[in-house]
């Protein structure tokens, strides 16, 4: 590996403001959360780590702390980071013959590394600061027959190569509802506690972006936009995922504590990544926070992410993944391109609107899966592929799943208009697409026009289809389903901000009939939004904004009202106001100005 | 010392009764260490306190019985034994290294070599090694101390499999995702060699003649080189399966050969590959990935399955019978 030449850092802060409200809330949100967790009884290293904190019930936690430590079944890179980052905060209170232990446990218990990007920075994470925490120790004292010193440079050198690439190429599980705590609470971890001052400072920054790119497609909790992976719960219940505990603790929304709330339903070890976030030093800065809920102003923000590395079935190992985002105070809608851009559990595009109810989005997709795609990021037989992802992910080959990357699905988005177009092919597993309509909407009517409109409270979806369609009854939602393979529907979103009435959005939306004529033959077409602006969609070819070609290769890492990167730079501007904050991943730099108005 | 001799005639005394009982045929295959690498199995659930071990297990008693050796879920697809007695594992953590007959281990490679599918050891020199990989190919001269990329000439570099020609070892062959790729300089350099378009899963070479060299590929069945790597043809009368992820040629008899297939189990053929009978008696899985011949007792053979454990024959593949891995994904087969 390059060692990467790191500059040492400057870090200038021009205003040291006091402590906010919003910084209030985060201290009245992080002691009531360690107050609840710490009441917990579930077994899990956040647990622990929460009920020493306010030495509550330490006895109990210590025997779950030994019971944790002697379970060998407990291992790999969730045990990696969750137990050194324990023993790191809660080192002072243990009893010598438990560090013993963990010690011995962390150094020799066998730890799969995994195969994914949020598995190597937890693994590595846990490597790195398990080899600071115990240096000079020789290849036979650890699991993997390499001293301690070997381990932190081996660990130093992937966080680094994936600090570099993910801010300037964008990350590979990016944007997502579930891993976004796979990401940042490790990253969280490596800040509090690398005693390198340059890659505590890396990590930091590390923290600000996967915050920041949180925060500008935040509403009201719900994480909003495309994702590379989440799960078909969280897809169809926003606020379920594990990311709005977060969002709850740093954002200070949704206004309600979730573990009161039947809808959140975090899934794996009882959901407290957070307390590793509410325990640690870090501190949000104040215009990731302003950019988190400030949506006076609707905003498009556009973002390059990647593609996981592509080992079979393709040229380009990163190919680049873009993310168009509409934001207002009411709803968002926002899309991924279409085709296969993470495989599994990819969510191209929806509309997410705020809402006091559960399932509160709207989305089309076509639910493919084939072994083929899997082969293309996963190194074992692609005929076995399928049924091996399905026995983890268990929907993986339902034909009513509702987490999908597909090949013949496409998206052309502007403001808050979008359209998706499927051409499926005949062999292709799957032969219909789907649509999620909650069954809680306020309204949703079948107009003559060949729209379906619908109100959830403030927010207006008008969605037509351009093929027959049927309904099909569930248990929370109507399954809009579609059987032909040239296929495809045009949305536009609304609002009583914006329109008014529910009335006067219809009337308004009835009265511009997409046009598609001999669609089969040419899958293209054309619509006029609300606003004026012409979109013209061809399936496979070119994207026309008012007669323009759209190109995403104009796309940068970040680009918006709030963010500003180009892509490859490695240096990240957050905007707020007159507030800037840059992060430079070259010169390892955090600057902070204001902007003269 | 007559504690020693007592001990010793009855140990002849017990190999006469088991040779009597017509167990003679393990014994005498008892010199050799078969590597059965067990990727994971259907029984594995996430968080699962009672999941199976996985991983590495060995044998010394011709697949009779088998110990589990070193780590469990690394995700290991395939172990090989170097004549220096150090035995190598290709696990998604990168490439192992036992010296210590698998009572301890070390990951030879960093964080930029991972999911490494094969790993094969230089018949003349144990201290190199090639690792194939979904990265492509990587080589170490140190014993795994250091490794170097050796993916000049791929244009796509995924590989799943490389044979080091024993008549000459600084010419190998390695199976990618785009045909069968040859080197004349120890990986140095690449260049096709055949099959280009197709999706090539396993290399072998037959153990007598170096000229000859069989190809097992993804829907397209055998192929089949006589000169070296330079032309290959299909091989593929009376397969009716046309995914072969695995090959094993008798080392007694190189007319006779293995192949595993997805779905049509085990297919043999006795005429050097010019025609294959299916021979999956007794076999509940179909899906064979793994196949290895014993050396010193050839009709004894070991066919590993995915999701369906090992089986094992000792008639040469008349009838099958289950061995072991109940729910075993059994990825890699080797023997020494």
């Amino acid at each position: 590996m390059k060692s990467m030449r790191v500059i040492p850092f400057v870090f200038l802060l021009v205003t040291i403001p006091a402590r906010s409200p919003r910084q209030t809330t985060f201290e009245q949100h992080r002691q009531r959360l360690i107050d609840v967790v710490s009441g917990e009884r579930d077994r899990g290293f956040f647990t622990v780590t929460a009920k020493f904190t306010v030495h509550r019930d330490t006895a109990w936690a210590l025997r779950m702390l030994d019971s944790l430590t002697a379970d060998q079944s407990i291992g790999g890179m969730f045990y990696s980071y969750a137990a050194i980052g324990t023993y790191l905060k809660l080192r002072d209170q243990l009893p010598d013959s438990m560090r013993q232990k963990i010690r011995r446990a962390f150094m020799e218990r066998t730890m799969y590394r995994g195969d994914t990007e949020n598995h190597w920075v937890m693994y590595y994470t846990g490597i790195y600061l398990g080899a600071q925490t115990w240096p000079n120790e020789g290849r036979s004292q650890w699991f993997n027959g390499k001293s301690s010193e070997e381990n932190f440079k081996e660990a130093e050198g992937w966080l680094n190569e994936w600090m570099r690439i993910t801010s300037t190429l964008g990350q590979g599980e990016f944007d997502s509802p579930t891993y976004f705590i796979t990401f940042i609470t490790p990253v969280l971890t490596l800040h509090e506690f690398a005693k390198d001052p340059v890659m505590k400072r890396k990590a930091r920054m590390m923290a600000d972006v996967l915050f920041a790119d949180f925060a500008a497609e935040h509403l009201e909790g719900n994480y909003c936009g495309g994702h590379s992976r989440d799960y078909p719960e969280d897809i169809i219940n926003p606020l379920a995922a594990p990311a709005t505990l977060w969002a709850w603790l740093y954002f200070g929304e949704p206004k309600v504590e979730l573990w009161n709330e039947t809808r959140y339903r975090p899934r794996n070890r009882g959901g407290w990544e957070t307390v590793f976030g509410a325990t640690s030093s870090y501190r949000l800065p104040e215009i990731i926070y302003d950019i988190a809920t400030d949506r006076s102003k609707p905003y498009v923000e556009t973002e390059t992410k990647r593609l996981r590395n592509v080992i079979r079935f393709g040229l380009e190992k990163n190919p680049a993944v873009y993310k168009y985002t509409y934001m207002t105070s009411r709803y968002a809608l926002g899309s991924l391109q279409g085709g296969i851009l993470q495989p599994i559990q990819q969510h191209t595009w929806d509309v997410t609107y705020v809402s006091d109810k559960p399932n509160n989005t709207i989305f089309t997709l076509h639910p493919f899966y084939s072994g083929r795609e899997l082969a293309m990021f996963f190194p074992e037989e692609q005929k076995f592929l399928a049924d091996e992802v399905d026995r983890y992910h268990k929907v993986y080959t339902s034909p009513n799943k509702w987490n999908s990357s597909s090949p013949y699905e496409q998206t052309f988005q502007h403001n808050n208009a979008i359209i998706v177009l499927y051409d499926i092919d005949r062999k292709a597993m799957q032969q219909h697409i789907d649509g999620f309509f909650p069954k809680n909407l306020d309204e949703r009517t079948e107009d003559p026009s060949g729209w379906i409109f619908c109100r959830a409270g403030a927010t207006y979806v008008a969605f037509f289809p351009l093929k027959p369609y049927q309904w099909i009854e569930e248990e929370v939602d109507w399954r809009w389903r579609s059987a032909d393979l040239k296929n495809g529907v045009v949305v536009e979103i609304g609002s009583s901000d914006e329109d008014g009435s529910f009335d006067s959005f219809k009337k308004r939306i009835s009265v511009s009939r997409p046009e598609y004529e001999n669609f089969d033959q040419n899958l293209t077409v054309q619509y006029t939004a609300r606003s004026g602006d012409r979109l013209k969609f061809t399936y496979g070819k070119a994207r026309l904004l008012n007669g323009k070609p759209v190109s995403f290769k104009a796309y940068k890492l970040f680009r918006g009202p709030f963010m500003l990167s180009e892509r490859g730079s490695g240096i990240i501007t957050m905007m707020y106001k007159d507030k800037v904050r840059e992060l430079d991943f070259n010169k390892v730099t955090v600057r902070e100005w204001r902007r003269a108005k | 010392m007559n504690l020693r001799k007592g001990l010793r005639l009855r140990s002849s005394l017990i190999i006469l009764s088991l040779l009597s009982l017509g167990l003679g045929e393990q014994l005498c295959a008892r010199q050799e260490t078969i590597y059965m690498s067990v990727l994971n199995s259907r029984r594995n659930r996430l968080n699962a306190l009672d999941n199976p071990i996985v991983g590495l297990f060995v044998s010394t008693d011709a697949g009779a019985s088998w110990k589990h050796e070193g780590w469990e879920y690394i995700r290991t697809f395939y172990t090989e034994g170097g004549a220096d007695g150090a035995i190598w594992s290709a696990c998604g953590n990168g490439v192992l290294r036992s010296t210590d007959s698998g009572r301890t281990w070390r990951i030879t490679t960093g964080w930029e070599i991972t999911e490494v599918l094969k790993v094969r050891v230089d018949p003349g020199n144990p201290s190199v090694a090639y690792a194939a990989s979904a990265y492509g190919i990587f080589k170490t001269t140190d014993s795994g101390e250091t490794w170097k990329e050796q993916n000049t000439g791929f244009l796509k570099p995924f590989t799943s499999d490389i044979v080091i020609d024993w008549s000459k070892t600084s010419r190998l062959f390695a199976a990618s995702e785009d045909g069968v790729y040859r080197s004349e300089d120890g990986g140095g350099r690449w260049a096709l060699a055949g099959v280009k378009g197709k999706g090539v899963r396993t290399v072998v070479q037959d153990p007598k003649d170096a000229k000859i060299l069989w190809l097992g590929t993804e829907d397209d069945g055998v192929f089949v080189s006589t000169d070296g790597g330079s032309t290959w043809k299909a091989s593929n009368e009376g397969l009716t399966y046309l995914t072969v992820y695995a090959i094993a040629i008798d080392p007694s008899n190189s007319n006779i050969l293995y192949v595993g297939t997805h779905g049509g189990g085990v297919y043999r053929s006795t005429d050097r590959g010019r025609s294959w009978q299916g021979r999956s008696d007794g076999l509940q899985n179909l899906v064979v990935h793994s196949l290895v011949v014993l050396p010193s007792t050839p009709t004894i053979i070991l066919t590993g399955t995915l999701n369906g454990g090992l089986y094992r024959s000792t008639d040469g593949g008349r009838r099958w019978e289950f061995n072991s891995q109940e729910d075993g994904q059994v990825w890699g087969l080797s023997v020494r």
